[in-house]
């Protein structure tokens, strides 16, 4: 008999309550994520005693190595193990009308290291994907120029590269939590997040090949998709380092992600990375298109408005626990997250086990970059304590996450962009997750 | 093989190991825009109204294009169908609990306006109206907004005049507007703290869509719910009893109807699964019913073809030109054969 693994009846249950509603679904995880805890309890004095219950267990010889495995090229372009199959982008359909103007989360819970795999970089598209031939497409850039130029992308190409890892998020992630914890997951609240290396061009070498007048003072950057999304973006931003990149992770973009060409803005809100970039204009003033006045705005309680609101200020969460990560075991616990700002590098990470009474420093651990995510961690023993766990980020800046207490007071709450603040998760006596709000 | 004789190798190879390279950053790479390709491309539109193509429209005109183009998705006065965005109404309300931020009550420029339907507009079509059709529904949501009158003549010259009463409402980012302090003992009052477990029936507002019920698993299930809450609430209505299926049995379908029906997923579905522009809906027997009394042969040509009228608007192909006839036409009888 097969006990399976904590995990595979974790994957069990989300395929099975795929079709159920959110209330149904919540109790169904629920009463299945602490089956699956005690099932993985017993599975591990079952088989530490009688492993006969498991033919693929030690002292047998797993079934795998008993015959030949596939050969080489049976998937030319491969595929994350069958086993890994709820690692998926995820959307909430209710956030909006279609799917082609819309929104899909990555799943952060899942993924490791500070890199999101291409095929789990967060969607969002204002009219869909377009299928474009490379061959065909041209970058124009042009306005107040002296020498206004087309591009081919094997022009592109042959510029000098360079390659950045760097965040990209969504000014919209949280954004359905002002006014109170609704998401269920971390996916959902935190998972408009993703992190590549780029690789491309800096635009500042592709004006320079223009040759930019001294009236231009800002650039439209515009894509070749139905929506033809278009952002103003400010010239000081441009020279410093805005990117126009054609390849991310080691391959060329994926097409949800802008294929063949898009703009990479670090640590702007991800909207203004236009994708499918065909155009930059320069010129001496915004534009005030509909992405940059009617959405992409920040409505305060007193009825104004912020606008240009680029930066994407420092943020953090735990992602080891959260809601689709319990504890399920007592003793030695690692707990994980990222933390992440646009205003350059993180500079530390605290924690708090007492819904923010008090503090410890958090460990950053591997790469700590500029404008990417940066992996915090701290050990500890974990013996059924109920925990209100947050974690607090603070920049080189010398800017620190704030409450959402903060945020409210000066924005109210239907701002809809730019909530990062600190994230509370609560943690239950059987070490299951919930999202809550302290304040 | 082609060889070289030896000698002329030898002199071949002498040339690369004495080649002296330059370091050289004159790239040189790019061809000149032309004045006409700039044109082509260079849509949009500034407050100023530089960027304002030449002539002029006004909303008397522009209600038959509204009504084709607009309203199956934003409402007949812009008040929003279903989920879509509301473009009119909600003055006076930005401070309240639920704003409601439409082009007059919250757009701070009418040139957005222009430059966005020419732009994205509409929807299944982007970029097939001509200036006279953008000038036209521009004032006609101006005139939806009360902010021009019916017969006002609205042109390249005096767009960008129409003052909107919220272009005052807006300031530049000035973040950051908090400071945390980084404490690490005594930080707040444990007694004092109050936790907020999740909120039943709070919906995302503005960026989101309002009144949204609980999620679905995909936009797909999320249409047939609604679909079938529609199909209760007009049952209730009328006392009948509720249609059991909309799926048809797909053994009885054709071959040319089951091979549309991929088609169908990949390319009409989000219209005609939505409802979008005014498409019927797959599965909406009452819409589809007189649609069907015409015949297959209409149904085929107004696929291919296109249709504009005053129940909605489908480009040709619904948009998708790269599809073969063939495809197109058993993608219609895949939904013909789904009413059946």
């Amino acid at each position: 008999m097969n006990v399976p693994s904590t995990h595979q009846l974790l994957q069990t249950l989300q395929s099975a309550s795929e079709h159920l509603s959110t209330n149904d679904r919540r109790d169904f995880l629920r009463r299945g994520m602490s089956y699956a805890a005690g099932a993985a309890a017993v599975g591990v004095s079952t088989m530490a005693s009688t492993a006969a219950l498991n033919s693929n267990l030690p002292p047998n010889e797993p079934q795998w190595g008993r015959q030949l495995g596939t050969g080489v090229v049976e998937n030319p372009y491969g595929h994350p193990s069958p086993h890994e199959s709820q690692v998926v982008r995820r959307t909430v359909p209710w956030l909006t009308a279609e799917s082609v103007s819309s929104i899909s989360m990555s799943p952060i819970q899942d993924l490791k290291g500070i890199i999101t795999p291409n095929g789990l970089v967060f969607e969002r598209y204002h009219s869909g994907v377009p299928n474009i031939n490379p061959d065909e497409h041209r970058l124009m850039i042009h306005g107040l120029v002296d020498n206004p130029l087309i591009f081919t992308m094997e022009d592109l190409m042959r510029f000098p590269s360079v390659s950045e890892i760097r965040f990209i998020e969504c000014p919209a992630n949280g954004g359905m939590e002002w006014r109170g914890p609704q998401m269920e997951a971390l996916q959902f609240t935190h998972g408009m997040l993703s992190c590549c290396e780029w690789t491309g061009v800096p635009l500042k070498v592709l004006l320079d090949a223009v040759g930019i007048q001294t009236k231009g003072k800002w650039v439209l950057a515009e894509g070749a998709d139905g929506a033809h999304m278009s952002r103003s973006i400010p010239i000081e931003k441009v020279l410093d380092d805005t990117l126009v990149v054609y390849a991310q992770n080691g391959e060329m973009l994926r097409p949800e992600q802008g294929y063949p060409l898009r703009l990479i803005n670090p640590g702007w809100e991800g909207n203004t990375s236009i994708k499918w970039l065909r155009r930059i204009e320069v010129g001496d003033q915004p534009w005030h298109h509909r992405e940059e006045t009617s959405k992409y705005t920040d409505l305060m309680a007193d009825g104004r408005a912020r606008r240009f609101t680029f930066a994407q200020e420092c943020n953090s969460v735990i992602t080891t626990p959260c809601p689709e990560n319990p504890i399920v075991r007592k003793g030695f616990l690692e707990v994980e997250g990222l933390a992440w700002t646009g205003r350059g590098k993180i500079k530390g990470v605290d924690i708090s086990f007492n819904g923010g009474v008090s503090w410890r420093p958090a460990q950053l651990k591997g790469l700590v970059l500029d404008k990417a995510l940066t992996r915090f961690s701290f050990s500890t023993q974990w013996q059924g304590e109920a925990w209100l766990i947050q974690s607090r980020a603070y920049d080189d800046s010398g800017y620190v996450q704030p409450t959402l207490a903060q945020l409210r007071e000066q924005r109210g709450v239907n701002s809809i962009y730019h909530k990062n603040s600190i994230h509370t998760w609560q943690v239950g006596p059987a070490g299951e997750v919930k999202n809550v709000q302290i304040t | 093989m082609f060889k070289l004789p030896k000698p002329l190798l030898a002199m071949a190879l002498l040339a690369a190991f004495t080649a002296e390279v330059a370091y050289a950053e004159n790239y040189q790479i790019g061809t000149p825009a032309t004045a006409v390709q700039i044109a082509g491309w260079d849509i949009d539109i500034r407050p100023d109204g530089k960027g304002l193509p030449a002539g002029s429209g006004n909303a008397i005109n522009g209600e038959e294009g509204y009504e084709i183009f607009c309203a199956s998705c934003h409402g007949v006065f812009g008040e929003g169908e279903g989920r879509w965005p509301v473009l009119a109404g909600g003055e006076g309300t930005l401070e309240d609990d639920r704003p409601v931020k439409t082009v007059g009550s919250y757009w701070p420029y009418a040139s957005t306006l222009f430059d966005y339907i020419r732009r994205a507009m509409p929807f299944n079509a982007p970029l097939s109206l001509n200036d006279q059709q953008v000038y036209d529904i521009t004032a006609y949501v101006l005139y939806l907004n009360d902010l021009i009158e019916e017969d006002f003549e609205l042109s390249q010259d005096n767009l960008a005049h129409v003052k909107m009463p919220n272009e005052d409402g807006f300031f530049e980012d000035n973040r950051p507007d908090v400071s945390n302090p980084r404490c690490m003992t005594d930080c707040a009052d444990p007694s004092r703290l109050m936790m907020q477990t999740s909120l039943a029936g709070v919906t995302p507002i503005g960026h989101f869509v309002e009144g949204a019920d609980a999620p679905a698993a995909s936009h797909s299930d999320q249409h047939d719910l609604e679909a079938s809450k529609e199909a209760e609430r007009k049952a209730a209505i009328t006392g009948e009893e509720m249609a059991t299926s909309v799926n048809q049995d797909i053994t009885l379908m054709s071959t040319q109807a089951l091979a549309g029906e991929a088609t169908y997923k990949t390319a009409c579905g989000s219209c005609h699964g939505s409802g979008l522009a005014g498409a019927p809906k797959l599965g909406d027997a009452e819409a589809w019913s007189k649609r069907l009394e015409k015949g297959n042969d209409l149904l085929i040509i107004h696929a291919l073809e296109g249709y504009a009228g005053s129940e909605g608007y489908m480009p040709a192909k619904g948009g998708r030109t790269d599809l073969t006839d063939e495809a197109v036409i058993n993608a219609v009888l895949f939904i013909v054969e789904s009413q059946q």
